[in-house]
């Protein structure tokens, strides 16, 4: 047993968030697929060995707090730790097995260090596209998860160093764009490596007990952040409810997110009991999407400095029984599973807003607006462009809302349009801020976003999945809503509306789709704005 | 050239609190610094003033100046400081709001209140114009009527105009159309194009350019004025050049056109410097670390060169033109020590600046730095900081590091300021092996170059955690970035975005854009005066597989051969990222050109040894939990012949090193500290 002092924890903590920089380097610098390298979806972290995340990329908060649950889940039910050897790799997509939906593929491998093992590194990609019935594998009206592309249950990608080529070629067979996929996965895999190299540095230098110790007493420290960041806030029990439109087959039905959130003490328990049953469409959220949801909304409470791993989820209980839309039971389709992750955030926030009202911000726009246009060639040609657009977020107690910000669960860039013209048969015709849409306020919500696409391919198939098109982004203390959101066709100069959870659209050349994001919430009653804040939102034009 | 022809060049670095001078007199082959105090209301007032005590302290007549190069921060100023002109944009009619969008991606993921990201041009003065390119550089729409435009124009009055259209890179024709009609309606108002400043692809990068660049030319044509108003005196009438953030010299008239090519031109001198070192010493692979009162600068010379970048930051904002590759990390003499709730011990990111700075500076500091820590444990004495010119309070450095630090930790005051020191070098170790990393390259082939105020404190034990067995401290480390300015180039970036495959038959369409380039490279050199055998053309290209969305700078091939450089780009990406893909295609996204007009670089002489040789001083330090006496040499009295063996201090007017345990120094030939690892 060794005795390490407050430095050497520090040093090491350190080191192993440079590990997990370094990872993260290597996938944005390697990767090829623009849906990585542009949209920046991944995320890498460092874990121990019996799974816990101790440090993490600061990328996707949908990924980062829910890999640990995907590594546990692995390890207990699918491929015990005593059975990964030096050179494996485990991938699996499969969200039946700890995952979140199937287009993110995580990668794992453990490290080992004179025979014991000590760490496991991660890495989860969003790839472009696993099959099923929508290109981009964002199929808006499936019903089961045998639709929405290829299942990849825990297999050795790699043992011990060699490549699985059997599993390599089903994955090459089943998906649009295979080159860019398998491309994606490469940098996964090398990104393993380099978090592997980083952290035997480390064990040489400490030793294998250090190291063990070091990871106990980090996720100590981060419970303990996460304890002070609890014990702030009044006991209490406080209730919030925000819905999603719909889950995009009973169309017009509202899905029901409700939080109890109790404070007792340094602890914290989320009841989601009184969510809605899962739904028919692909909405559903797996244990591992609402885990991530609950943990990020109390992080976001906590002193920055709080080192983020999975100690500091130890002081919080989630109560989610199976079968509801944030614990999903096979077969329920989960493509588009973020939906529950953004509203369950939103519904966490609603609650506790009764806790720390001065922390927490009104509503942002609380969905990732995903478009995908698959374009065809005469020559039968295909290619596909997935974006995730964003709105604005929502007014905080002392200041507005920012235009144009990706908040909350997902952290998405957006693709330069002259990137996309030139390499699609796609035309952007606009890419502006969408005059009106934040919530008034003593603090203004901010705005969202219109962004429009012309299709310049003969043939053209469009799917959408997206939300807040009825029920808008709240507003608090008395802030109006933001904006709900419109998408639009514009075919020989007359505007249709595309419904917002849309499959597979024919569309033809000339033909022009309008997005419409909603704005954040307000905050404050609208009647106390500052007169110059009112004039300046005038002669901006953003009312 | 008949400038060049008179015998003394001299370097200037205007920073924050000081103005450096490096002069090289031909005559003697010496090379001599200076400092004098910066003037920040106008820099060329201590500009000038400093190259006048040069010349009387070193003998020399103002009319002897030839050229005279200028490294200056009055751009990068005056954006983080906002004082840049009242400007418009005009853009495609459509996409006014580009500017503002960003790429909205957030970098602080857990924060409740953000900040909007910056944006120096608000919506109302963000104009659309009717046209539109397309990718081939073909017209969608051609550029319409123009009358409304320019009343809006006209009203609004602007000190500069940005005008940034999208696919400006493949076609200007409508950029340019647009100027005319500008310049009628606005005569003398400074025009810029996306399509001369930052000829590539990606619409928000080239933008934010275009909109750093005409909102810096009035700022920066001012100080030009203010400077070439000062010449004249004394027979003063050297050529003038400035430092771009590439590392070469641009000619007055580039800088007045093309400011934002001094953006983080700040780092160019200590990089050039490393550069220049590496030759001097023979070492091919440096990694040049600066550690002031705030940051640490990183960057790396790998067989000789500096690497360079095709896009950096200015607070927040991207800039889209070549410069030093450099990674910067909140790490300095100011960085605060905290306990934070849960009991971890951070250093950083906050900073106690220069005010109220390090609590032992005295001026109101009452947070721990890792500068106080240093003081804490005898490493700098508290008489003899800043050469004696700042008398450093112990006492209290060590109040606040045991009330703040080693109480709340359970530990001695010196234990806790060993701790502030260790977690401090794991950042900066981490900081070097990522620059490193990133390039598939290992810490043990390099040496270290410590320069900066702070630097040669923690020097010795970064290199110890990175398994680097040579640290240089070179002399002069207080003017160092001003030496780097006296021995560089002319040069000029041009680049030009085809999105084109890599493949034979794209090699005429490729042999004409490069064409273009070098007789576009060849005319900026001749119009800056460089004689046709000083001119050079170096010709790289941005490439990438078809679908990465980022790219590699690859040096063109010897033979213009496609083949060759796509075979240069597969080995390239392995070496950098683990794999290539050499079935995949590859892609050219940008081609550049930089045209070199070399300067002549004098013999520079080799230092004399010192005559008189005081024997070294000692002092108590604290080192595992122990005091020893550790040996204190003054840099200045150090001759060839002197041994230090580890532990030691030496020290000198603007910087201290310490030399760690298990490393030996000793001068070499050209004058710099070289520390090795003891086997």
């Amino acid at each position: 047993m060794t005795t390490l002092g407050p430095i050497e924890i520090e040093v090491i903590r350190n080191a192993l968030t440079a590990a997990a920089a370094e990872m993260d380097v290597t996938i944005w610098r390697t990767s090829r697929s623009t849906i990585v390298r542009e949209l920046l979806d991944y995320s890498t972290a460092v874990f121990d060995a019996q799974g816990s995340n101790l440090a993490q990329s600061a990328r996707i908060p949908s990924h980062l707090n829910s890999m640990t649950h995907a590594l546990r889940t692995l390890l207990s039910d699918h491929i015990p730790p005593e059975q990964w050897e030096e050179g494996d790799v485990v991938i699996f997509n499969d969200p039946y097995c700890g995952g979140q939906h199937l287009p993110d593929i995580l990668a794992f491998r453990a490290v080992f260090h004179e025979g014991v093992r000590i760490a496991f590194v991660g890495a989860l990609c969003h790839h472009i596209d696993v099959g099923g019935l929508a290109a981009g594998s964002y199929a808006a009206k499936a019903t089961e998860i045998y639709q929405e592309g290829l299942r990849i249950p825990p297999v050795k990608l790699l043992a011990r160093g060699v490549r699985n080529e059997a599993v390599w070629a089903i994955i090459r067979q089943n998906v649009r764009k295979p080159e860019l996929l398998l491309g994606d996965l490469s940098s996964q895999i090398a990104s393993l490596e380099v978090g592997r190299a980083a952290l035997l540095r480390l064990a040489r230098r400490f030793g294998a007990a250090a190291m063990l110790e070091a990871g106990r007493r980090i996720l100590d420290m981060s419970e303990a952040g996460m304890r002070a960041a609890i014990a702030a806030m009044p006991d209490g029990t406080y209730s919030f409810e925000d819905v999603l439109d719909d889950d995009g087959i009973a169309l017009g039905q509202p899905v029901r997110l409700a939080v109890r959130l109790t404070i007792a003490g340094d602890t914290a328990t989320v009841d989601l009991s009184g969510c809605s049953p899962q739904a028919a469409g692909p909405i559903n959220a797996t244990l591992a999407s609402a885990n991530a949801a609950v943990m990020f909304a109390l992080m976001c409470c906590a002193d920055p400095s709080l080192h983020m791993s999975a100690g500091c989820y130890r002081p919080i209980t989630v109560i989610a029984p199976e079968g509801l839309v944030v614990n999903a039971r096979h077969p329920a389709p989960v493509a588009h599973r973020i939906a529950v992750g953004h509203r369950l955030l939103n519904a966490m926030m609603g609650a506790l807003h009764q806790a720390v009202p001065h922390l927490i911000p009104a509503a942002y726009y609380g969905n990732s607006y995903v478009t995908t246009f698959q374009t065809v060639a005469d020559s039968g040609a295909r290619e596909v462009l997935v974006e995730i657009e964003i709105g604005g977020s929502g007014a905080h107690p002392a200041k507005d809302g920012v235009n144009a910000y990706a908040a909350g669960m997902h952290n998405n860039s957006n693709i330069p349009i002259e990137m996309i013209e030139a390499q699609m048969p796609l035309t952007v015709m606009r890419y502006a801020l969408r005059e009106g849409s934040g919530g008034a306020g003593r603090h203004r919500g901010g705005l969202g976003l219109v962004r429009e696409w012309r299709v310049d391919s003969p043939l053209c198939f469009f799917t959408a999945n997206m939300d807040r098109f009825v029920h808008p982004p709240y507003g608090l203390a008395g802030g109006c809503p933001g904006a709900t959101g419109r998408l639009l066709l514009r075919r020989n100069g007359e505007e249709t509306p595309i419904p917002p959870k849309t499959d597979n659209l024919p569309l033809r050349a000339g033909d022009i789709v309008r997005l419409e994001t909603s704005g954040g919430g307000g905050h404050g009653p609208p009647d106390q704005r500052d007169p110059a804040a009112r004039a300046r939102d005038a002669r901006l034009g953003y009312v | 050239m008949e400038a060049e022809a008179r015998p003394v060049r001299i370097a200037v670095d205007i920073g924050g609190t000081f103005t450096d001078l490096q002069i090289l007199d031909a005559r003697q082959g010496r090379v001599a610094a200076w400092k004098t105090p910066t003037t920040p209301a106008d820099p060329s007032e201590g500009l000038l003033r400093g190259v006048r005590e040069a010349a009387e302290r070193f003998g020399f007549a103002l009319s002897e100046v030839g050229l005279l190069m200028h490294g200056t921060t009055i751009a990068t100023n005056a954006v983080l400081e906002r004082t840049l002109a009242r400007g418009v944009l005009l853009t495609t009619a459509g996409f006014e709001d580009v500017l503002e969008i960003t790429r909205h991606v957030r970098r602080d993921i857990y924060g409740l209140a953000p900040d909007p990201f910056p944006c120096l041009i608000e919506r109302d003065m963000r104009f659309g114009v009717p046209e539109r390119m397309r990718a081939d550089g073909s017209v969608e729409t051609p550029l319409g009527d123009l009358g409304p435009v320019l009343a809006r124009l006209r009203a609004a009055a602007p000190e500069a105009v940005a005008i940034g259209l999208l696919h400006a890179y493949a076609n200007p024709a409508h950029e340019r159309a647009l100027r005319a009609a500008v310049e009628a309606a606005l005569p003398g108002v400074p025009v810029c194009l996306s399509s001369d400043i930052s000829p590539e692809i990606r619409e928000y990068e080239r933008l934010s350019t275009t909109v750093l660049n005409a909102l810096l030319m009035p700022v920066v044509r001012r100080y030009l004025e203010r400077l070439e108003a000062r010449l004249g005196e004394g027979g003063f009438a050297p050529r003038i050049f400035l430092v771009q953030s590439n590392g070469g010299m641009c000619s007055l008239r580039t800088a007045a056109e093309q400011p934002a090519r001094l953006l983080l031109s700040g780092p160019s001198g200590g990089a050039l410097a490393a550069e220049r070192l590496s030759r001097r010493l023979a070492r091919p692979n440096l990694v040049a670390v600066d550690m002031g009162g705030t940051s640490f600068d990183v960057s790396v010379v790998q067989g000789q060169r500096i690497g360079l970048v095709t896009q950096g930051e200015v607070g927040g904002l991207p800039v889209r033109l070549p410069m030093v590759e450099m990674r910067t990390i909140g790490a300095g003499g100011g960085s605060i020590a905290a306990v934070d709730a849960a009991g971890r011990l951070t250093v950083g990111p906050r900073s106690a600046g220069a005010r109220p700075g390090p609590v032992c500076y005295g001026r109101g500091g009452v947070e721990p730095t890792v500068t106080d820590a240093h003081a804490v444990l005898g490493r700098l004495d508290p008489d003899f900081f800043l050469g004696g010119a700042m008398a450093l309070d112990l006492a209290a450095a060590r109040a606040a590091m045991r009330a703040r630090i080693g109480e709340r930790l359970g530990l001695s005051v010196e234990a806790a300021a060993e701790g502030v020191l260790r977690v401090t070098n794991a950042q900066l170790a981490a900081a070097v092996r990522l620059s490193l990393f990133e390039k598939g390259l290992d810490p043990r082939d390099f040496a270290l170059l410590s320069f900066g105020g702070a630097g040669g404190l923690h020097a010795t034990e970064v290199a110890e955690e990175l398994g680097m067995a040579e640290v240089i401290f070179p002399r002069e480390p207080g003017t160092l970035s001003a030496y780097g300015i006296l021995f560089s180039d002319l040069v000029q970036d041009i680049a030009r975005s085809r999105l084109l495959r890599a493949e034979a038959a794209k090699a005429g369409e490729v042999a004409a854009l490069l064409a273009a380039l070098r007789a576009e490279g060849e005319a900026r050199l001749a119009a800056d005066g460089v004689p046709p055998a000083r001119r050079a053309i170096e010709i790289a290209a941005d490439l990438r597989y078809h679908g990465q969305a980022f790219e590699l700078l690859v040096p063109w091939p010897e033979a213009p051969d496609l083949d060759a450089l796509a075979a240069r780009f597969h080995a390239a990406h392995r070496a950098r990222f683990s794999y290539a893909a050499e079935g995949e295609p590859v892609e050219i996204v940008t081609l550049r050109a930089s045209a070199i007009g070399r300067l002549e670089k004098p013999e520079e002489a080799a230092p004399a040894a010192p005559a008189a040789r005081p024997r070294p001083g000692a002092r108590r330090v604290w080192q595992g939990g122990a005091a020893t006496e550790w040996p204190v040499w003054r840099r200045e009295a150090l001759r060839p012949e002197d041994a230090i063996e580890g532990p030691a201090i030496v020290e000198e007017a603007f910087a201290t090193h310490v030399i760690a345990r298990g490393w030996r120094a000793a001068l070499d030939p050209e004058g710099a500290l070289v520390a090795r690892r003891i086997a």
